[in-house]
C-alpha cells in the first residue's frame, strides 16, 4: 500500500502542471459544494426564521369570534369562544403543516405593567410554537422551564429577572424583538402549564377564570401550510372537516414566496450535484487520457509481477490524493469566501433586521469532510473505470501500446 | 524446463484475421542459452510474450518447470512471472520516478516476502555488480542507456528467477555497450545457471547460444 501510494505520488508529481490544473478544478467544483452546502443551508434556517417572523399562513378560531386581521398572524385574539386543544391532532388534515395552539386573556391589575394596564397573558405549547420563539432576541442560556415568561418588545425587565403576576414569581426567560403587532408587543408570554397555574387567579366577565384558561381549551391555533398546499386547499380541508371554526387568511403572498423559495434552493443543490457529476465526468476523461499514455508503465507493471488490484489500487490512490487535494483545497477557498460573504452581505442583512444564522461549527465541519470525501470518492469513480479496463488488458499489449 | 505446445497467436486487424504464431512446438532445457532469430514481423516477440505469461495464446500450452502457466488464474500469473521470470525488453524499460535502486526493488516489494531492508540490500548489491553501486540514488534520466539496460538486468535478477526473457535488449544501443550487456547476460546463464532466451535479429549476437531457433512467418523453419 506505502508503495502503491508513493508511486502515485511520484506521478504526481511528473506532470506538476497536469496535477495542478486538476486538483484547481476539483478545488473550484468542491470549493462551490462546501459553500454552497453550507450558505444553502444557513439560507434555509435563516428563512425558517424569517418567514416564521412572518407569521402564520393562516389562523383558526372559533365561529363567531372577532378577529383584527393583520399581515403578520403571529397570535391569536382574546375571545370568550374557545376551541378543543387536541382539534388539529386528531384531524390530520393532509394540506396542513403545523398547527400551533394558542390561549390568550387579556387581564388587569395583573402586576405587568402600571396599575390599570391590560396585559394579554398568551399561552403557547413549545413544541408545537411557530410564531412566538422565532422572535426572541435575548433569553437565558437554557431551555424554557414552568414559572417561565417570554415579554414581548414593549415590556421591560431584566433578563432573569422575577416577575410578579397574580403575585406569583416568574422568571423573565426571554424578551421578543419588535413586531408592531400590538398583542406580540404588550404580551407576556408562557406555557400552558405556566399560564394554567395562573387561571385560578385571573377573574374573567362572569366572575371565573375566562373560558380559555379551562383545561384542554384554547383561544385558536395558528396554521402553516403544508409544502405544496395552498390556502384554499387548506381552507376548504379545514372548513370540512372541523366544524364551528373560521378560518382566517394572513398575506397569502408570503406562502407562496416561502413555498417557492424553498423549491428554488432544492433547485440550486440539483445544480450543484450536478456540477459536481460533471466534474466526475471531468476527473473520468482525464484518467483515461492518463491511462492511454502510461500504458507502458502499466504494461511494465504488470510483466514484473503487479497485480491487477495493484495497477487499479495506483491509479485509483493517484485520483483520490489528488482530488483529494483538490477537496481540501476547495474548503480552505470556500471558508475565504464565506469570510468575504459575512463581511458584506450577512452584515448588511443583519443591519437591516434580517437575521441570518450560519450552521453551527460541527455541522459545518460535517459538510466540509462531506466535501472532501465527495471530491475523493468522484476521483476514485473518476479513475476506477478507465484503470480497471487497462488492468484487463495483457501486459504485451500495454507495452506495446496497444488496449 | 520450458515446453510450448502448438502455441499460436492470431491477431484481428482490417484485413482479417493475422495469425503471428501459426502452431510452434519448443522445448529449452534448464540453464541453456536459446537464442531465437528472424526478421521483423516473423513472430519472434509474440512468441516471446506467451512463453513469458504476457500475451494470452489463441492456441496451445506453456509450461514452466512442469507449471502450465496460461491455466493460472490472474493473479497465480502475476506471482509466477513475478517470482519465476526476469524480462530484460528492447526498451528502457524503467520507471522513471523511481531512483535505480528502487526500480530494481520494485518487483520483490511487488509480492514482498522479505523484509524492506533485505530487499534493498540485494537490489543494491545487484547494481554494484551490474557496475552502478555509484548510481544507486540516481533517476533514469540521469544515467547513459547502457546504464540504465544494466538496471534493467539487474532487476530481472532481484526474484532470483529460473529463465530471463530478453526481447532485443541491445538494439539500441551502440556496438561497444551492446557487447557489454550481452556479457552481462550471458555471465548471468552461466555463473548462475539461469535458463537465457534471447530473441535478437543480429546473428552475431545469436552466435553464442547454445541453440539457434529460427522463426519466420510464425513457424520454425531452422
Amino acid at each position: 500500500m506505502r508503495l502503491l501510494a508513493s508511486l502515485a505520488l511520484q506521478n504526481l508529481g511528473r506532470r506538476k502542471a497536469r496535477s495542478l490544473l486538476l486538483i484547481a478544478a476539483v478545488a473550484v467544483a468542491s470549493g462551490v459544494v462546501f459553500t454552497g452546502a453550507t450558505l444553502m443551508r444557513s439560507i434555509d434556517q435563516s428563512m425558517a426564521v424569517g418567514f416564521t417572523r412572518l407569521g402564520a399562513d393562516m389562523m383558526v378560531v372559533p365561529d363567531g369570534a372577532l378577529t383584527n386581521i393583520t399581515a403578520a398572524l403571529l397570535t391569536v385574539e382574546p375571545t370568550d369562544l374557545v376551541l378543543d386543544q387536541d382539534l388539529f391532532t386528531n384531524a390530520k388534515l393532509a394540506a396542513v403543516g403545523r398547527a400551533a395552539p394558542q390561549k390568550i386573556a387579556r387581564v388587569e391589575h395583573s402586576g405587568i405593567g402600571s396599575h390599570h394596564e391590560s396585559a394579554d397573558l398568551i399561552g403557547f405549547d413549545p413544541a408545537l410554537d411557530f410564531t412566538v420563539r422565532p422572535w426572541l432576541v435575548e433569553k437565558l442560556n437554557r431551555d424554557m422551564r414552568p414559572g417561565d415568561v417570554i415579554l414581548g418588545a414593549a415590556r421591560e425587565a431584566p433578563l432573569g429577572s422575577e416577575l410578579l403576576i397574580f403575585g406569583k414569581p416568574h422568571i423573565v426567560y426571554g424578551r421578543l424583538g419588535r413586531t408592531g403587532v400590538g398583542t406580540h408587543e404588550r404580551g407576556a408570554f408562557m406555557s400552558f402549564g405556566t399560564l394554567d397555574a395562573l387561571a385560578p387567579s385571573v377573574h374573567g366577565h362572569g366572575g371565573g377564570p375566562p373560558a380559555a384558561l379551562q383545561k384542554g381549551k384554547v383561544s385558536g391555533f395558528l396554521v402553516e401550510l403544508a409544502p405544496g398546499a395552498t390556502p384554499l386547499q387548506a381552507r376548504f380541508s379545514i372548513l370540512s372537516t372541523l366544524k364551528g371554526v373560521k378560518v382566517v387568511t394572513g398575506d397569502s403572498t408570503m406562502s407562496g414566496i416561502r413555498q417557492g423559495l424553498s423549491a428554488l434552493l432544492d433547485g440550486i443543490m440539483a445544480l450543484m450535484v450536478l456540477m459536481f457529476a460533471s466534474t466526475a465526468l471531468m476527473v473520468s476523461v482525464l484518467f483515461s487520457a492518463i491511462v492511454t499514455e502510461r500504458r507502458g508503465e502499466l504494461g511494465l507493471l504488470k510483466a514484473i509481477g503487479a497485480r491487477r488490484g495493484q495497477v487499479v489500487g495506483m491509479m485509483v490512490t493517484e485520483a483520490v490524493i489528488a482530488t483529494g487535494a483538490g477537496g481540501a483545497l476547495g474548503v480552505v477557498l470556500g471558508i475565504l469566501v464565506m469570510r468575504l460573504y459575512e463581511r458584506s452581505l450577512v452584515y448588511w442583512l443583519e443591519n437591516v433586521g434580517v437575521p441570518f444564522l450560519w450552521l453551527d461549527t460541527p455541522r459545518m465541519i460535517a459538510v466540509a469532510a462531506g466535501a472532501i470525501v465527495l471530491a475523493s470518492t468522484i476521483g476514485a469513480l473518476g479513475a476506477l473505470y478507465p484503470a480497471w479496463r487497462a488492468s484487463r488488458r495483457d501486459p504485451y499489449d500495454l507495452v506495446r501500446g496497444e488496449g | 524446463m520450458l515446453s510450448c505446445r502448438g502455441l499460436r497467436k492470431d491477431y484481428v486487424t482490417e484485413r482479417g484475421e493475422v495469425a503471428a504464431v501459426a502452431g510452434i512446438d519448443l522445448d529449452v532445457a534448464a540453464g541453456r542459452y536459446t537464442a531465437i532469430i528472424g526478421r521483423s514481423g516473423s513472430g519472434k516477440s509474440s512468441l516471446m510474450a506467451m512463453i513469458g505469461g504476457l500475451s494470452r495464446p489463441s492456441q496451445g500450452q506453456v509450461t514452466v518447470d512442469g507449471t502450465d502457466i496460461w491455466g493460472l488464474c490472474e493473479n497465480d500469473l502475476a506471482a509466477f512471472r513475478n517470482r519465476r521470470i526476469g524480462f530484460v525488453f528492447q526498451f528502457a524499460s524503467l520507471l522513471p520516478t523511481l531512483r535505480l535502486v528502487d526500480n530494481v526493488a520494485l518487483p520483490a516489494m511487488l509480492h514482498r516476502d522479505r523484509a524492506r531492508s533485505a530487499i534493498y540490500s540485494r537490489a543494491a548489491s545487484l547494481l554494484a555488480q551490474m557496475g552502478l553501486g555509484d548510481h544507486l540514488d540516481a533517476y533514469p534520466s540521469e544515467v547513459s542507456a547502457g546504464e540504465q539496460r544494466r538496471a534493467v538486468i539487474a532487476r530481472a535478477l532481484i526474484n532470483e528467477p529460473a529463465l530471463i526473457l530478453a526481447d532485443e535488449p541491445t538494439s539500441d544501443l551502440d556496438e561497444q555497450t551492446e557487447i557489454e550487456i550481452m556479457d552481462e547476460l550471458l555471465a548471468v546463464n552461466r555463473e548462475r545457471g539461469t535458463t537465457l532466451i534471447l530473441v535478437t535479429h543480429n546473428l552475431a549476437l545469436a552466435g553464442q547460444a547454445e541453440r539457434i531457433v529460427h522463426i519466420a512467418h510464425g513457424v520454425i523453419v531452422a
